[in-house]
């Protein structure tokens, strides 16, 4: 009896002991959410937080807030604990200017995300250059940013501080002409852009490759971007006798541009970039929207399961905005400077050497990964070396893909 | 007080003094001498208890496997297979001239096309979209290719309507449509700037005048 007793005893000793190891095992999985302590590095974000464009801009936000987390909780970077501070540049470059000499102001900014707008980069590199600072955007599309102001016939990179995950307007624009004239058959365009750093130079890109394939300008205007009357320019489209407006600008006119259009009684698409490829775009232009075209940097989020991570990531995060166009580029952006810290600090002996911005400067042009959007590594240029696009088509009050490419040259 | 670290911490095996009686007496667990204790049939109740204690024990030993069993790390499902345009990368590698020559209407250019990871990927179909200009291929689609091995293909154009042909095309596609496990896919690839120029080079010379007065005469 005294046998059985121990043997009783024994086995809730070690019943209670599998419990305990069971529980234990689940807690290995966990780490803390502030990460190993030590060091704080400051991602920086200039993105319009306001405005028009807030909707791309807070996607942007919340993507490097993102990326930051989940580095702290996965203790990437040992020693490290990364946080973000994120400037509203509200799509102006005089603010974009200012935001720049902030985030370099503060020594614990290491590298930034951002901006959205071309023209606001313009504003921003030779600050962060000067002060070795990388800025990576996610959503500049400008071919002259990297490869300089004479692109088409020589590239010369400016600035060794910038880099960018989003492809550029050298093909984005070409892109879209291919898929206007020979897939969609259509062959009399009317050009409008901005004026804008962005949409003057997608309008460039895209017109080029379109009278090179066959196809005829029959109009070319330019609007106000502070202006939402845009009647006169519609007038003039219904006149022309075009089949397809190419529009090189952004969504807050793009889509009241389409409405008065088809106001007009011209039953003809609108394209675009990027730049008008948000949701907001389908609510601002209405029910004659659908048909109307948009390429965008990348692959469908439907095709890319590391996308797919992504976008579950971020709904559990719970953030109010959607990540939308340049989310899974935001996060990418971000994972970049993380690796490059990570690179710094693993090649100092866990510490963060007192050169620090110039050396993560130095590291981002040999990061590669998989990211988000596929590989993410950077050309000589610093362009990203993944150049994918798709277009997409207003159907049933959507944006759905109906074509994509990749660049390989 | 510091503590000097020698010497056991704790009793290991065998090194337990044994409690004794001023008698010398062992004390059983109970801390009663056998010889004290009178000896006593089990009543059932207390029976029933050391019964009840093992199932319970049992029981708990029972559950806390299965629980652990249940909740045993497992792998997570297996990964779909890639999309395929995400594997597929077709690069340019420059003109074909055969050995006797080539028709100056059906000029060849060689590709190459790589997978790179996944199940293998079938090239079901290999055009391009500009009017003017029909596409034929060595070899000739369906083709199939495994992860990590490299094809050649040499494509042909074939050029019908010279009006209509892009003779400057700054990007021109190839249009394939790709199949695996995973879906069949229309995918576009622009081999970029050289194929374009050495494109555009044999499309003007394909549609000059001269070469239609060679070709007539």
């Amino acid at each position: 009896m005294r046998q059985r007793s121990l043997i009783a005893i024994t086995a809730a000793l070690a019943a209670g002991a599998l419990t305990l190891t069971a529980c234990g095992s689940r807690d290995n999985g966990k780490s803390s959410d502030s990460g190993s302590g030590g060091t704080t590095v400051t991602i920086g974000i200039d993105a319009p937080l306001t405005g028009d464009l807030s909707a791309l801009g807070l996607g942007i936000k919340n993507s490097v807030d993102l990326a930051a987390k989940t580095a702290n909780k996965q203790n990437y970077v040992k020693g490290v604990t990364f946080k973000i501070v994120a400037k509203d540049d509200q799509a102006q470059p005089s603010a974009g200017q200012q935001n720049a000499t902030s985030l370099v102001a503060d020594n614990s900014v290491l590298g930034v995300v951002g901006p959205l707008n071309s023209s606001v980069a313009q504003s921003m590199q030779k600050v962060f250059d000067d002060a070795k600072l990388v800025e990576v955007s996610p959503a500049n599309t400008n071919p002259a940013l990297t490869q300089g102001d004479d692109w088409q016939n020589t590239k010369t990179r400016p600035y060794k501080s910038y880099f960018r995950t989003a492809t550029t307007d050298a093909i984005q624009g070409p892109f879209a002409a291919q898929y206007v004239y020979n897939d969609a058959k259509k062959t009399k365009v009317f050009v409008i852009d901005d004026k804008k750093t962005y949409g003057a130079g997608l309008a460039a890109t895209f017109t080029t490759e379109f009278k090179k394939l066959g196809g005829k300008v029959v109009g070319t205007q330019h609007i106000n971007p502070d202006s939402k009357d845009f009647s006169a320019v519609a007038t003039q489209v219904k006149n022309s006798g075009a089949d397809v407006v190419y529009y090189g600008g952004e969504y807050p006119q793009a889509g009241p541009l389409s409405k008065q259009i088809k106001a007009t009684g011209a039953k003809i698409p609108v394209v675009g970039g990027d730049g008008i490829f948000d949701p907001t775009f389908i609510k601002l232009a209405g029910s004659n929207a659908t048909g109307d075209l948009a390429t965008s940097v990348g692959a469908p989020v439907e095709d890319l399961d590391s996308a797919k991570t992504f976008v579950k990531n971020y709904k559990a995060a719970g953030y109010k905005d959607e990540y939308a166009a340049y989310g899974g580029y935001s996060y990418d952006s971000a994972w970049a400077i993380i690796e490059a810290v990570k690179k710094v600090v693993d090649d100092n002996g866990g510490k963060l050497p007192s050169d620090a911005r110039a050396k993560v400067t130095a590291a981002m042009q040999n990061v590669s990964f998989d990211g988000v959007t596929g590989k993410v590594s950077f050309d000589e240029y610093g362009d990203a070396t993944n150049k994918q696009l798709t277009v997409y088509s207003v159907e049933n009050g959507a944006w759905k893909a109906v074509k994509s490419g990749t660049y390989t040259g | 007080m510091a503590v000097s670290g020698i010497g056991p911490v704790e009793p290991g095996e065998g090194t337990h003094a044994r409690d004794t009686h001023s008698d010398g007496g062992a004390l059983d667990p109970r801390g009663v001498r056998p010889s004290d204790s009178p000896p006593r049939k089990e009543s059932w109740p207390r029976r029933h208890r050391r019964i009840a204690l093992a199932a319970a024990t049992a029981c708990a030993l029972l559950a806390g496997g299965g629980y652990l069993y249940a909740t045993r790390p497992q792998k997570p499902a297996p990964a779909p297979p890639p999309f395929p345009s995400q594997v597929v990368d077709l690069t340019y590698l420059g003109q074909v001239t055969p050995a006797g020559g080539s028709s100056p209407r059906a000029p060849r250019f060689a590709m190459r096309l790589s997978v790179s990871h996944g199940p293998p990927v079938t090239v079901t179909r290999i055009g391009q979209p500009s009017a003017g200009i029909t596409m034929s291929s060595t070899p000739a689609p369906p083709f199939r290719t495994k992860a990590g091995s490299v094809r050649k293909i040499v494509i042909t154009m074939h050029v019908t309507d010279c009006g209509k042909v892009p003779k400057n095309a700054g990007l021109p596609f190839v249009d394939v449509t790709l199949r695996n496990t995973r879906a069949m896919e229309e995918h576009s690839f622009i081999p970029g700037s050289r194929y374009a120029h050495d494109l555009s080079t044999a499309l003007q010379v394909a549609c000059s005048n001269e070469t239609r007065h060679h070709q007539n005469a």
